[in-house]
Parts: structure tokens; C-alpha cells; sequence
């Protein structure tokens, strides 16, 4: 039997379908790749984008398909993809036993994310409800803070819900200043006279992992096997670097050692690189917008105007939202890349910056990032535009061809207690 | 002074004259007490100098001065011939000798209360009774420095504490301990810094205000009823000296006119020692015509050279840099009465200092003054010292040459008429001389520099001029290899004589005052003979002068830092023409409307075309979007030295009103978000905070200025984990209360104890009549403002998360007779709202924070909505430096969460924080007669496209895309200019400035202590 539904009713289709043949009917289509599509039909089959057709052009017979999702006057969307975050891994920031990023140890390449992935985790649900799909799982600490995974924002189990297990190292690149106290009275920095000693350290490290790597038969060392994907496979490996130091050194390292897959994480001094960045052709996944600028003379819309000055000296770069109260925040990416929009990016490259970048830069973009006929239907239907706050409002998501809910249980509350005012007035 | 102390002052001065006031061992001491120094020049004061002049002293003081002194029999006279006397310096600001503070407490967990035993003054920070002289090492290594940087006193303190205690004035350089301690107490100190007490409160600036505000009042108290038991072994004593030269020791210029409104408050006149940054609101000072204490030490260079951290030092820094050492200068300009300390500054750089000051254009009379006699009026003891006039102390440095005119040295130093030698005088050779030789008159000249004279010998001779045909008057002059030792010279020059070049060698000694030299010689022959010189006139040593340089004094700009104001903004008429109107009011949205401002307030809203004022400019708003400016309901920026007074549970005494911080750089980057004004509220470290000040983003005015003029007065109470230090660490489990059980009875606590001190008050007044004898209560400040809140004078803004604390709070306070007007953060407010509706309170809150601690864990953004359905008043706040300037995206969440309309979601930023402030009947909408606080945004301001264009209050334009721009690039210029002064040669220091990266201080709800956070925090 066909069920057509208003892409707001999938709220109640979610839980019981088990559909295998899905049309997202009429929807304004956000591609990313090629022209946008005012009134869309995008067939999905088994998973997977089969057919992208113009809905003033083609017809289509609601017979054929299990489920039809009227999508008119929506917006249909690849799911945007939160890069960088302990989303999963923590529930409630100062409850410490709901914490599970932060391994202790300088040195964690091993230490991997994918296992501790909470996919009942209740911000995730929130996060997913503003249409990111896709969540990449790091760990954080240390030089060497561990591995992330790509996993879906839904899902029964971690297994089920892994993208791509264990797609790269993250290291932290030494700070070039140091400063003492405590949060609440922190001092001011000095020059961090460890800094060159302390890129030795991590230096060597690398340079120890690269000949095991070259080895024939080494004797096992766990450290020094998480990383062997980045010299030899497509791992990636993630330099976490803000300053201009720390940036002209990682390029440095990373021509030397020659990694397959480098990314730079944060970069907010990137655009002070030049032609250097460009020609390393370094991909960048830049640090959240929402920002205030580092020093008092730089211009108040810095850190906004940042995506607008890589992609005119065309620099590859996404955007994250790592930082204070990143999980919960994640939920805010879409508006990190309308604001990018604001202060100059293009469009659609904004909307790059938060889908089918992201997805290459870890090396997923085969499959996810954008909307084209082959690749896994892991999209969402929304109101009207995504990266306004006041229109981003998610009716439908598919991940991976399969309907997930948008409800999330600060929604319930909210229904709850309407239900109460109702019954009261 | 007291009249007891002055007299047994004057005891101590003269006693030695007279008696022997200890068994000697031995005779007595033989006394040089009668002296006269001649040939010298002297400032007698700073304005008045004289050369060649000859100085009585008697019994250690000066009994004439003058030109044509006579000196009388029994008088040892030394020839100063060519030097310069200086009157002894007074230095102010030191702790040599005086004995380190540490605090006795050594417990693993806060400590609350004062660890001192008996009736002192319950807070550490407070100790009047302590007295400098107490336990003073004589031996300092300090004391010696001082002395031979010129000065001849020093009033020293420990430098701890809030009302710190006494100092003592010390003559330096005399022979006994009883001579140098010329006044037990000569000042009383103050400052802001609890210092190192480990005492809870205060933990901030606000709270030691209002500590010292309260401690004045006890001490009022005390001398009414001295038999009181408050504190009564600090106040006695404070009693007794308070009304010694008080000198107030402040941490930036801004703490000059916090101090300023305590001096006036309980009529102190308080001396301000500074750090030397008050250039920058000098005329502000001379307003208040406050007196000062300078620093001579200045800002050292950074290390510039290397551009990373070029790139991260701050432009206001470097601007301080820059305009530091034209401080005294400014301020003098101003008219403002100003000494100088030498405190901090490296040995050895003490003149070198003065010289800069002198270089860039201070007067060495001002200079001079500023040693001496301004801080000798300071400490009222100008009648006894501070110049060389007759009757007062024989104290003054005895220079090679003026110290202030050239580089000298400093051969004596005497005090009390005792004399310290540094080096030895050697009366100058510099001159004129004739040189007897066998069959010879030479002249001599000795010039330059009197240690390393030049020396020339001219031979006069007879030329026959064979054209002429007659003699020729003609001078060979030939240089002379001389060296002096003390009293012995030798010469040695050759002359050319039958075309060879024939060496004469002369060795013997200077003679008295140095005009008759006289030895032998050994001739070109070999023959011996005797030598002499007569000189004929002197020369003055004008060698090391002290060159002034071509300077022009830094602009300094309104803030002086980044994107500072060149000057001070004005209020212009401006029209804004075809732009979309959010009016907030009845009418709505206006599409293509004007808006006329004149005078800062609104006085046209319209479509249709309006009367231009003359000379109003006009701003075509085509496409654009006009709205009242925003209004941050919940701000912590702009404060000065802490947001939490978290140190006790209950400080409804303090003000962030008293510390509001107008060189915030989050001012102008919040104006460029379009804020327009803020209530900068206490922090959520205890249950009952401090009161709010409400201000208005005036980027470059005075705190007074930016405060809201008659705005009500508000007051920050907290519920929940950041009360009861949940995530505080371990440490943190003694500070009642630890669970909201305990949070419902601090409130009640407090007001049963409010409403008690009314009672007794109400008694008092009642009674006082019949029974003069009655006392009333003591003056309480928390309890004061406690009943403010009971007679709806000041209103509550309550930091709040889940119901059941909602809930308590709204109990409480209709049990007690108050209202609370604001919950603020009231992530919950959505399972109360029907009961925040009753009790008539306003939410303001966070568009979707949650998740941050656990009683955030059923926080919705849908919050705003759910309140607003219920008919309350909500607003959307920040709380953070960073979302304060993207309100308008935060306002937008309503419209997603919980479908608020967009007229509706707009209002949470401008009209409804407005109704929580009771300030709707001048700012959150755009109606004439309101104040013109105007936003102009590119788009429609809740777009995700919108900018701000420009941004207004009451008239004035603060914020201008365009202008923002241009300011950009001129920090940029202003910023390598002052890094080219740094490195180029005129200011190349071997010592620089340590860099260090400033932590960006954000405030929060609860950060604790001085300094804000860098890092997460919770809210």
C-alpha cells in the first residue's frame, strides 16, 4: 500500500517504516552539486539517491514507490555534517561521568571514539532535529588526543551507526604560549619557552611511527599502528592549530613527512598564509564563527568574515563548531554557514562548507555530502531555508535511505507542557 | 594631626639638643653642629635658585641662606665652590625595611572568617592599628638607594590590605635609629586589594568597595559608642589616625574616581598614588581636582622584533607605552596638583628617568617640586622640610653640577644637618690659568668635563711679517696629556723648538679651592725646576647637558585604544529616509518611512515625508531595516576586576554599578552588533548577589556617563548549582548553603534579618526623643539595600534554572512582602509559567543553551515560547561577550522554537528587556519623544543576512560600517608606527618588557575572582 504523507507527518511514519522505495516529491532541491531544483523529485531506492528529476518536467506514478513525501514548499537538503566534535561522547558538560572524550596521556593515537558513541544520546537527537546527520566522533587531549569516526546521528548501536570507523588521527599542535590559573582566574600567557622542545617530542613520535610504518615486520605497537594509515592508506590525519606559528610550522611537518590525507582543524590565522596554504593545497576545517576576534585591533567581524577571505585566495575549507558547549551547540552549524553567507561566502558554497566539503576532507564524499544520483540518500526535508534560524525547521531526514525521527525530547517537553496550558486555559 | 601627637612630635624633634637621651658609653659624642656651606648654588625652593651662595646650619636646620652671608665664629665651613644643593626628596610610596604581610591562615578549605584573635576587625583586609614603624629594619638595603637617588625621607607602610595602617616618616642617612624615625605616623594607607589574606570575602573589587564603604561607617559608629564591640582594636586606632594624610594606593585611573566617591562620601581626603595611565582622562581629574602621586617609572619596550608576537600585542598597550612618559606633563598641563615616586624603578635609572621627564618637556622647577615640597604639603610637614628655607631641616644633596640641567653626580647627601659623603668633593680645575715656566708665560685653558678635563696650553708669540714688515701677535696652541688624582696632577705637553718637538713634564698639587696649582718640573734640558699656575677666571662645567627633544605629546583617543575615538562624539540631527520601521509599537512594521532624531530622542516616526531639521543628515534607508537599538537584559562586560562577589552568601552590598569599565573592547564589538545598552548584572556565585548597573553602550565616555541616568535600581539573586558551588571541586563544601534546602533559607535569613534592622531602626527614631541616651542601630549597608527590595525601591533579576527553585523563590517572596520582577536564564520557566504569571515576574533567557550542567538538562528553546503563551513578559539574554553582539540571530530562534511571530520575537531583544528594566518609557521601540537609540541593519534584522550598518544612542552615532572600516586600517598604521618607535635607536632599552599574551577576560555568572575566563565556563 502507498502512503503518500506532507513531509510533516514523518514524524509519525518514522518509527514503523520499513520502506524501501522512497520519492521526496516537490521539494526545492539544494543539491550542491549542480543547479538548485525549484520543485524536485529525488527517487530513493535501498538506500541510495537512484534518480534527481524536475518535478515540472517528470511525472511520477505514486504506485510505484512505498512512500511518497510531499515536500512542497520545502526545502530539500543534504544532512549537514558536524566535524570535530565530542557530539555522542558527553551528555552533561559538568557531570563528569557523562563525559567520554578526554583520555589522559600526551600520546592516544589508539584511543578510539567509535566505541563510545552514544546514539540514544539526547543532544544528538536535538542536533539532528536542525538537519546534521552526520557527526564526526573525536576524541580531545593530549598531543595526540586519538581517533575519530564518521557516525550517523541515528542509529541502534555504534555499529549501526558508523559512517566510517576510525577515519583519522587528531593532534594537537604545542601551544607557542603558556599561562597559568584556573578557569575561573586564568593568568596571562607567556611565551612558551617548551615550544620547540615540545614539537621535538611530537615530532619524533612521527617520525618513529613513519618507520614503523615503512617496516616489514615490526613488532606491534598499538600507538604506532593507528597512525600507519596515514602514511600508507587514506587516514587522515587532523593538525588541531590555531595561531600563525603553529599553522607555518604544521605545513612545515606535513611537507616533511609527507602524509597522504593532512587537514588543518581551526586555522583561524589561516588566511595570513598565502600562497603558501594555497599551493599546499592543505584543506581546512575552520574553527566556529561565533567567535570573538583573538586581539582588540582586529576587525570586530573577523572570525565571520573568515570563510569569505579562504575562499577568495581558494583555499578548501569547512566549517565546525568545536568550543565551549560544542555538543549542544552543534545543533547552531547550519547558522555558522548562513552567517558565513552574510559576511560575503557565496550561497552555495556556504552550504558547501557544511556538507560535501566536510565529506571529502574526511574522505567520504563518494557517498555523502551532496545530492546526486548513486549516493546514500542521507538528506532532510526542511520548511523553508536551512541556515536561517527562524526557517530551518526539519520535517523528514533520511540517513542512509532510512526515515529517522526529528523529534527529540525537548520537543516532547515542549508538547507536554503546551498539552498542560491547554488543559488549563 | 591630632594636637597631642603633634606635640610630642616637636618633643622628639628637639630633645637631642638638650639632654642626653640614653646613658653614653664613653663621653659624650662630639657634635658638628654648627656649619656653613659656601660657594655653592642652591635651590632654595623649587622656583627660587641662587648661585654662589653661602648656608648657616645650626642644630641641624637652616639658620640663613643667602648671597652675602656672614659667617659667624665657631662656624666649619666647607667650600662647595661650582656645586649644586638640592633639597632632599620625600619619597611617599615604599615598603623598605617595613616587614613582609603573610597571612596566618593555612587551612585546606576557604576560610571565611578573619583568623585573628580578639576584638579586631572582622575582616583581615582591614587593619588600621597596624603602624609601619612596627619592627622596621633600619638596615634596608633600600634605604641606601634611596638616599643616593637624592632623597632624604621616606614614609614606608606594608603594602597589604584594604585600610593598610600607618607609615612612619624616616630621615635616611643620619646616625641613629632614634634620629631617623623623625614621626611614628606621618600617613594612613588605603587601597582596593584585600592583599594576602586568604579571607573569602571580598573576592572582588565591587566587594572591597563595599567593605571599606561599610568600614567607614562602623568607624563613624565606633566614635559615637567606643565601647562597642566591632572591632574596636582596628577602629581605635583608625580612629585616632584617620585624620593623617591619607594616601590611597589605586590599581588604574578608574580606581581614582571609585576612591574619589568615598573620599567624598565620608569626607577623606585621600592622596592618590597611580600607576601612571591617568593621562588618558586627565581632564575628567581635574574635575574632581584630585591630588596625585605619579609613578617616574615607566613602561618598558616590548620585544618587537619578533612578528608573531608583534601581531599579538594588544594597540592599547602599546599606545600606554607611547604616552606613559608624557603622564606628568599632561596632568601638570591640567593643573593638577602632582608628585612623583620613584617606586619601581631600577636601581641606578632614577635620573635617567627625571631626565626623560625633563626631555620631554617638564619644568625642573615642577620636577623639583614634585620631589619635595609637593609631597611635603602632602604629608603636612612643609613648615619643617621640603625646601632650604630658613628654619626648616638641613636636608639636601650636594650635585657635581644641577642635577635637572645636566647628567651630575651626587658627592653628599646631609640630612638634619648630617653630612654622608658619596665621593669626595674636588673643587673643579675647569678655567683660565697662567702657566709660569723658566722664561716662559703661558696661558692654560681646562675645560670639558671636570674628572677628564681637556687642558691646552697657548704660547704667545711675536711673528715677523717679512710683506708687512712688522711683528705679528700670534698663539700656538698645544694640548696637554693631564691627569688628576685627588689633589695631585701631572701635565705633560711638547713644544716645538728649533723645528723639535721638546717634552716638558709637570707633576705637584692643586691648591685650596683649586685656583693655585704648584711643582716641579723636568725641562727639555734635563734641568729641574718649580711650576705654577694662577687662574685667571673659571668656567662652569656645561658638559652632559640635558638635551631636550623634539616632542609632541601622543594622541590619545577616547577610549585610548583600539577603535577608540580620535575625539569625543557629539549628538547630530540626523533623517532617516525610505527605511523599513520596526516600531515595536501599535502600528507595526513601517514600509518605507522616516525617522527624524534631534537632540538624542525621536522626534518624528512616520510614511510620510517629515519636516528636515537644518543641517540633519540624512541616511537613505532603501532596503534597509531601522530598529531600536538592542537591549541585553543579562551582560556581564564592562566591569572592572570581578563580576562575583561570591566570598560570602549574601553581599547585597555590592555594586557592579561602583566598577563599570568603559576600555572593554566588547563595548564597541557589542555596538557593532547593535547593542545599545545592557544591564551589567553581579554574577550567580551566591544567593544574594550585588545591585546591576544599567548603562548604555557610550563607547568612549566615562562610567558615570554610560550609566542610564535615574534608572531603578536592581539587584542580582541566584538559585541553584552555582550558589551552592556544585561544580566548584572538592574544596568548595563549606560555604553554607550546599542544597537548594539550604538556598530557600538564606533568603528567608536575609530579610527576617532586614526586616528586624527596620524594626530596630523604627524604634530607635521612636524613642530617641525621650531617651537621648538610646542608641541606634549600626548602619548596615547589606541590610539597607535588603529593604529596598522590601519597599519595591529596587527590583530582583534572579539567576534561576529548574522550577522547583522558581517555585521556592515566589513563595518566599510573597511570604516576605516582595516581588521578583526578573528570572533570568529560567530554563524551566516553561513548567512554571502559569505560576510566574501570577506572581507578575518577566523571564529573560537563553534562546537553546542547555546541556552545559545538569540542572540545564531539561532546558528547551522552546522556553521563550512556552512563557510568552502564557502571557509573560521574555526576553532573550546573553550572558556572554560573544552572543551578546548576535542577538538578533538569538531573537530569531523564537520564530523556529515555538513560533513566536516575528514582531513578537523581535521584542525580545528591544521592547520586553526594556519592560523588565522598567525603562520601556524611553527605549525599546521607536516613538517620539524616546530616547534615539537606533539601529540601521542591512537586512531584516532577524535574517541571518543581517548586519548592522550603523548604530545610535540618544543621538549619537557610535558604530558606522563605513567609519569601521577606515578605523581598522588606522590601527593598523598606529600600530606599526609605535613598533617603529620601539625599535628605532632613541628608545632602545637592554631591558624590555616581558610579553604576555593577555587571557581574554569574559565574564560570566560565575567566574570567581579578579580575573575573567578564558575558557567554558557555566552559566
Amino acid at each position: 500500500m502507498v502512503k503518500v504523507i506532507p513531509a510533516f507527518l514523518c514524524i509519525l511514519a518514522w518509527n514503523y517504516s520499513t520502506a524501501q522505495r522512497i520519492l521526496i516529491a516537490n521539494g526545492h532541491l539544494h543539491p550542491v552539486v549542480g543547479q538548485e531544483i525549484v520543485a524536485s523529485l529525488v527517487e530513493v531506492e535501498n538506500g541510495r539517491i537512484i534518480g534527481i528529476k524536475n518535478a515540472i518536467s517528470s511525472t511520477y506514478n505514486p504506485q510505484d514507490w512505498d512512500t511518497v513525501i510531499d515536500a512542497t514548499d520545502a526545502h530539500v537538503y543534504p544532512g549537514f555534517v558536524a566535524a570535530n566534535s565530542t557530539l555522542g561522547l558527553t551528555e552533561i558538560e559538568a557531570v563528569r561521568a557523562s563525559n567520554d572524550y578526554y583520555e589522559i596521556g600526551s600520546f592516544n593515537p589508539h584511543i578510539r571514539s567509535q566505541i563510545a558513541f552514544n546514539v540514544e544520546s539526547k543532544v544528538l537527537a536535538t542536533v539532528r532535529s536542525n538537519g546534521v546527520l552526520l557527526v564526526q566522533a573525536t576524541p580531545r587531549g593530549g598531543i595526540v588526543s586519538g581517533t575519530s569516526s564518521i557516525m550517523a546521528s541515528a542509529g541502534w548501536n555504534w555499529e549501526d551507526a558508523t559512517v566510517l570507523a576510525d577515519d583519522g588521527i587528531h593532534v594537537n599542535w604545542p601551544m607557542p604560549w603558556e599561562g597559568g590559573g584556573w578557569w575561573a582566574e586564568p593568568a596571562d600567557k607567556t611565551i612558551n619557552s617548551k615550544y620547540l622542545e615540545a614539537v621535538k617530542d611530537l615530532e619524533r613520535f612521527l617520525q618513529q611511527a613513519k618507520v614503523y610504518s615503512e617496516s616489514n615486520n615490526p613488532t606491534f605497537d598499538a600507538r604506532f599502528q593507528a597512525l600507519e594509515g596515514c602514511f600508507k592508506g587514506k587516514k587522515r590525519i587532523y593538525f588541531h592549530a590555531e595561531e600563525l606559528r603553529q599553522l607555518a610550522d604544521v605545513l612545515e611537518i606535513i611537507d616533511r613527512y609527507k602524509f597522504n590525507y593532512p587537514v588543518i582543524v581551526g586555522g583561524s590565522d589561516a588566511y595570513l598564509l598565502g600562497q603558501r596554504l594555497v599551493d599546499s593545497k592543505i584543506p581546512i576545517m575552520l574553527s566556529r564563527l561565533h567567535r570573538l576576534p583573538d586581539n582588540e585591533e582586529d576587525p570586530v567581524d573577523l572570525p565571520y568574515k573568515l570563510p569569505y577571505l579562504l575562499y577568495k585566495m581558494g583555499v578548501t575549507f569547512s566549517l565546525q563548531n568545536s568550543g565551549g558547549m560544542e555538543a549542544m551547540n552543534a545543533r547552531n552549524l547550519p547558522f555558522l554557514a548562513g552567517t558565513a553567507e552574510a559576511y560575503g561566502l557565496p550561497s552555495n558554497d556556504a552550504l558547501r562548507a557544511i556538507t560535501l566539503t566536510p565529506c571529502e576532507i574526511m574522505g567520504i564524499d563518494k557517498d555523502y555530502g551532496s545530492l546526486e544520483v548513486g549516493k546514500s540518500a542521507t538528506l532532510f526535508v526542511s520548511r523553508g531555508p536551512a541556515l536561517d534560524m527562524r526557517t530551518n525547521s526539519i520535517q523528514t531526514i533520511l540517513i542512509n535511505g532510512k526515515l529517522e525521527s526529528t523529534l527529540n525530547f525537548q520537543e516532547e517537553l515542549y508538547l507536554k507542557y503546551q498539552k498542560k496550558y491547554l488543559k488549563k486555559n | 594631626m591630632n594636637c597631642r601627637l603633634l606635640l610630642l612630635f616637636f618633643l622628639s624633634l628637639t630633645i637631642s639638643s638638650f639632654s642626653q637621651l640614653k646613658p653614653e658609653n664613653g663621653l659624650a659624642p662630639s657634635l658638628l653642629d654648627k656649619i656653613a656651606i659656601t660657594n655653592i648654588d642652591v635651590y632654595i625652593t623649587p622656583e627660587n635658585k641662587i648661585e654662589n651662595a653661602t648656608m648657616l646650619i645650626e642644630d641641624g636646620k637652616i639658620q640663613k641662606i643667602g648671597k652675602l652671608v656672614i659667617i659667624p665664629d665657631g662656624y666649619v665651613q666647607f667650600d662647595r665652590e661650582g656645586m649644586t644643593a638640592v633639597p632632599a626628596f620625600v619619597e611617599l610610596i615604599s615598603d623598605a625595611g617595613v616587614s613582609k604581610a603573610k597571612s596566618n591562615y593555612s587551612g585546606d578549605y576557604p576560610q571565611l572568617e578573619s583568623s585573628k584573635k580578639g576584638d579586631y576587625y572582622w575582616n583581615e583586609a582591614i587593619h588600621p592599628e597596624l603602624d609601619g614603624f612596627f619592627g622596621l629594619n633600619y638596615q634596608d638595603a633600600f634605604f641606601e638607594e634611596l638616599l643616593k637617588n637624592g632623597f632624604g625621607f621616606v614614609a614606608p607602610h606594608q603594602m597589604d590590605g584594604i585600610v593598610r595602617g600607618t607609615a612612619p616618616l624616616l630621615a635616611l642617612g643620619v646616625d641613629t635609629d632614634q634620629k631617623t624615625m623623625v614621626s611614628l605616623r606621618q600617613s594612613m594607607h588605603y587601597s582596593f586589594q584585600k592583599g594576602v589574606t586568604q579571607q573569602t570575602y571580598p573576592s572582588s573589587l565591587m566587594g572591597s568597595i563595599a567593605l571599606l564603604r561599610q568600614a567607614f561607617y562602623d568607624l563613624k559608629y565606633l566614635e559615637d559608642y567606643p565601647k562597642e564591640s566591632i572591632g574596636k582594636m582596628s577602629l581605635l586606632p583608625w580612629l585616632q589616625y584617620r585624620n593623617l594624610p591619607s594616601i590611597f594606593h589605586v590599581n588604574d585611573k578608574w580606581d581614582i574616581l571609585r576612591a574619589a566617591k568615598i573620599s567624598e562620601e565620608f569626607k577623606v581626603p585621600f592622596i592618590y598614588a597611580t600607576k601612571g595611565d591617568e593621562y588618558a582622562i586627565a581632564e575628567e581629574l581635574k574635575s574632581k581636582n584630585v591630588r596625585l602621586i605619579v609613578p617616574l617609572a615607566l613602561p618598558k619596550p616590548y620585544e618587537v622584533s619578533d612578528p608573531y608576537i608583534a601581531r599579538s600585542l594588544e594597540l592599547s598597550d602599546l599606545k600606554h607605552w607611547e604616552c606613559a612618559p608624557y603622564n606628568y606633563t599632561i596632568l601638570n598641563k591640567q593643573g593638577l596638583k602632582v608628585a612623583l615616586t620613584s617606586r619601581g624603578i631600577p636601581s641606578g635609572e632614577f635620573w635617567k628617568n627625571i631626565h626623560k621627564l625633563i626631555q620631554l618637556g617638564a619644568k625642573p622647577e615642577q620636577v623639583l617640586a614634585s620631589l619635595t615640597t609637593i609631597p611635603a604639603e602632602y604629608l603636612e610637614i612643609d613648615s619643617l622640610l621640603g625646601t632650604l628655607e630658613k628654619g626648616k631641616y638641613a636636608s639636601f644633596g650636594i650635585y657635581s653640577k644641577d642635577p635637572f640641567l645636566y647628567e651630575a653626580t651626587l658627592h653628599e647627601a646631609w640630612n638634619l644637618g648630617q653630612q654622608k659623603v658619596f665621593s669626595p668633593f674636588i673643587p673643579s680645575v675647569l678655567g683660565r690659568y697662567s702657566l709660569n715656566l723658566k722664561n716662559k708665560k703661558l696661558e692654560m685653558k681646562v675645560e670639558g668635563n671636570p674628572q677628564k678635563p681637556s687642558v691646552n696650553v697657548v704660547e704667545l708669540t711675536n711673528i715677523w711679517d717679512s710683506k708687512l714688515r712688522i711683528y705679528k701677535k700670534d698663539s700656538i696652541q698645544t694640548s696637554v696629556k693631564c691627569k688628576i688624582s685627588n689633589q695631585d696632577i701631572s701635565l705633560e705637553f711638547n713644544f716645538v723648538e728649533s723645528n723639535e718637538s721638546k717634552p716638558y713634564l709637570l707633576t705637584g698639587k692643586i691648591l685650596g679651592n683649586g685656583s693655585i696649582w704648584e711643582g716641579d718640573v723636568l725641562y727639555p734640558d734635563g734641568s729641574w725646576g718649580q711650576w705654577s699656575v694662577i687662574r685667571r677666571n673659571k668656567f662652569r662645567d656645561t658638559t652632559q647637558k640635558v638635551q631636550s627633544l623634539p616632542s609632541t605629546l601622543p594622541n590619545i583617543w577616547f577610549p585610548n585604544m583600539a577603535y577608540g575615538n580620535e575625539h569625543p562624539l557629539k549628538p547630530a540631527s540626523v533623517v532617516f529616509e525610505n527605511v523599513n520601521i520596526w516600531t515595536n509599537e501599535a502600528e507595526g512594521n513601517i514600509d518605507r518611512g522616516f525617522v527624524v532624531v534631534e537632540g538624542g530622542k525621536i522626534t518624528f516616526v512616520g510614511k510620510n515625508k517629515p519636516y528636515f531639521p537644518p543641517g540633519a543628515q540624512v541616511i537613505d534607508g532603501s532596503s534597509m531595516h531601522l530598529t531600536s537599538g538592542i537591549i541585553d537584559e543579562h551582560s556581564h562586560i564592562a566591569i572592572s576586576r570581578g563580576v562575583n562577589e561570591g566570598g560570602q552568601s549574601v553581599s547585597a552590598e555590592v555594586s557592579i554599578g561602583d566598577v563599570v569599565y568603559p576600555e572593554d573592547i566588547s563595548i564597541y564589538r557589542q555596538l557593532a552588533g547593535g547593542v545599545t545598552a545592557a544591564q551589567l548584572l553581579h554574577g550567580s556565585a551566591n544567593a544574594i548577589g550585588g545591585q546591576s548597573a544599567l548603562i548604555k553602550l557610550k563607547w568612549g565616555a566615562m562610567p558615570e556617563t554610560m550609566k542610564i541616568e535615574n534608572a531603578p535600581g536592581f539587584i542580582k539573586c541566584a538559585l541553584g548549582e552555582n550558589v551552592k558551588q556544585s561544580n566548584w571541586g572538592d574544596r568548595n563544601v563549606v560555604r553554607f548553603p550546599q542544597t537548594r534546602m539550604g538556598v530557600e533559607q538564606v533568603f528567608y535569613d536575609a530579610f527576617y534579618r532586614a526586616k528586624k534592622y527596620r524594626s530596630s531602626w523604627d524604634e530607635f527614631l521612636k524613642n530617641k526623643a525621650s531617651d537621648p541616651a538610646l542608641k541606634p542601630p549600626r548602619k548596615d549597608l547589606e541590610l539597607e539595600v535588603l529593604l529596598e527590595i522590601l519597599d519595591g525601591k529596587r527590583f530582583i533579576t534572579c539567576h534561576s534554572y529548574v522550577q522547583s527553585e522558581v517555585n521556592m523563590l515566589m513563595k518566599v517572596a510573597d511570604s516576605m512582602g516582595f516581588k521578583v520582577n526578573t528570572f533570568t536564564h529560567i530554563l524551566e520557566g516553561y513548567k512554571v509559567a502559569d505560576k510566574m504569571k501570577q506572581h507578575g515576574v518577566g523571564g529573560s533567557t537563553f534562546a537553546d543553551w542547555w546541556a552545559y550542567k545538569f540542572e540545564v538538562n531539561e532546558a528547551i528553546p522552546y522556553n521563550a515560547a512556552l512563557m510568552h503563551q502564557q502571557g509573560l513578559v521574555v526576553a532573550i539574554n546573553s550572558d556572554d561577550a560573544e552572543m551578546g553582539r548576535r542577538l538578533n540571530q538569538e531573537a530569531a530562534k523564537t520564530v523556529k522554537y515555538g513560533g513566536l511571530s516575528e514582531v513578537e520575537a523581535w521584542k525580545t531583544v528591544t521592547l520586553n528587556p526594556a519592560k523588565l528594566l522598567h525603562l520601556d518609557h524611553r527605549m525599546g521601540s521607536i516613538a517620539v519623544g524616546k530616547d534615539a537609540d537606533l539601529v540601521l541593519w542591512n537586512d531584516h534584522p532577524l535574517s541571518i543576512n543581517a548586519r548592522v550598518k550603523l548604530t545610535m544612542i540618544e543621538g549619537v552615532i557610535y558604530f558606522d560600517e563605513v567609519k569601521d572600516l577606515e578605523l581598522q586600517s588606522r590601527n593598523k598604521m598606529e600600530k606599526m608606527r609605535i613598533i617603529a618607535l620601539m625599535n628605532s635607536k632613541s628608545s632602545t632599552s637592554p631591558v624590555k618588557q616581558p610579553f604576555f599574551k593577555k587571557s581574554k577576560r569574559f565574564y560570566h555568572c560565575d567566574t570567581m575572582g579578579e580575573e575573567g575566563t578564558t575558557q567554558e565556563n557555566l552559566h
